[in-house]
């Protein structure tokens, strides 16, 4: 038997890729409260996630190396860091069909969040 | 400096952004980008046709094309009733593209925005192999109406369709279909010929729920169009291949006219 067929059998639905897209859920409207993000959903769930939470998972290549390291006692704040205080964007624009971009206030803006890791991050 | 910067395109006159794409190279992706575009404006489509391969343009030769002066020449080209961009417009054939990602991205984008493309039923765009620069650039910044997939029957093909599939599922681009090409050779004594195995374009649609759009056979005066500057849906129109391409365009037609991804709402911040 041909490998491919072999891996078809080991259990993943049949239909895999197209499941997804059909229960792909959508943002129907995104709006700031409070020290958060307020998301609506296309399945009808509210969301609230905080932008102290969102910063913290920023998922640009930089953040993720820099939260797979050892936490240092000892970082410095740079000078825009401390100007800026809590986290807070200054903007957030669509990506294409599937993310958003935040632009933060301590001038950070290499994150691109997929629409599913916003669902994942919110409560 | 971030080369991940999104713009976000508008193109106001184009009404389907339709991205040909596989993962593997050599399965025919341009040849069958130019065919559908030809095939697509057989249909009475305003189409036009870009190629996104920036190291390796092949729109030129097949529309018979080579390298013009950028100065004085208004992009996009028009052969054969179709609107043309491509790399190969603007650099030597013999002089190799040497460049890193973001000019890529880079280059895409200015095809996309800077490139007046006018009234347009359709823009296909002609994809470089792989999940790359290209690919990622058009996903974040283009209103991609949707994705057609070609690969050939056999596995190794399908294990990088399989992955391009993939590709536009993740950035939310609806894959309109899966198209083979080289499916069969048909002998002068009519028997079919299944040179590269079977079944692999329906197996791969059926795995990821998408549509199978159809095989294309193969015939050899594909490639002798192609080379000589006039795709074979043009030259032969009554071919059974160039048959069967008015039926991949019908089914494109179909596929697109559904209501597709809507875009993303903005943020009220």
């Amino acid at each position: 038997m041909p490998r491919g067929q072999g891996a078809e059998k080991s259990g993943r639905p049949a239909n895999s890729y197209n499941s997804r897209m059909a229960n792909d859920v959508k943002p129907l409207s995104l709006k700031r409260e409070g020290d958060g993000l307020k998301i609506d959903w296309s399945d009808g769930a509210t969301t609230f996630v905080s932008w102290r939470k969102l910063r913290s998972s920023c998922p640009c290549a930089s953040c993720i190396e820099e939260r797979a390291k050892p936490a240092d006692p000892f970082r410095v704040l740079t000078p825009q860091e401390a100007a800026a205080g809590p986290p807070e964007p200054t903007a957030m624009k669509p990506v294409g069909h599937y993310a958003y971009q935040i632009t933060w206030n301590d001038g950070h803006s290499t994150g691109i969040y997929p629409v599913d890791a916003l669902r994942k991050l919110s409560d | 400096m971030n080369p991940a910067q999104p713009q976000k395109m508008a193109l106001p006159g184009v009404k389907n952004l339709l991205a040909v794409a596989s993962g593997k190279g050599g399965v025919g992706k341009s040849t069958v980008a130019a065919n559908l575009a030809l095939a697509l404006h057989a249909a009475g489509q305003k189409v036009g046709l870009m190629d996104a391969d920036i190291y390796g343009p092949s729109v030129p030769i097949m529309f018979g094309l080579g390298q013009v002066n950028p100065q004085t020449t208004p992009f996009p080209l028009h052969k054969h009733g179709i609107a043309l961009m491509s790399m190969g417009f603007m650099v030597d054939p013999n002089q190799a593209v040497i460049w890193r990602g973001p000019k890529v991205a880079q280059a895409v984008q200015a095809f996309l925005g800077q490139i007046p493309w006018g009234e347009l039923d359709t823009l296909v765009i002609d994809l470089p192999p792989g999940t790359g620069d290209a690919q990622l650039t058009l996903s974040q910044t283009a209103p991609l109406t949707g994705a057609v997939i070609v690969t050939t029957p056999q596995d190794v093909s399908l294990i990088d369709a399989r992955k391009g599939v993939r590709m536009f599922q993740e950035v939310r681009v609806p894959v309109l279909g899966v198209v083979e090409n080289m499916s069969y050779f048909m002998g002068d004594d009519g028997k079919r010929y299944e040179i590269f195995r079977s079944g692999g374009g329906k197996k791969l649609a059926a795995e990821a729920g998408v549509p199978f759009l159809g095989e294309l056979p193969i015939d050899p005066r594909v490639a002798e169009c192609g080379d000589n500057g006039e795709p074979i849906v043009r030259k032969y129109p009554d071919s059974p291949i160039a048959k069967a391409y008015l039926q991949l365009a019908a089914a494109v037609i179909a596929e697109s006219s559904r209501p597709g991804a809507a875009p993303l709402p903005e943020v009220q911040l």
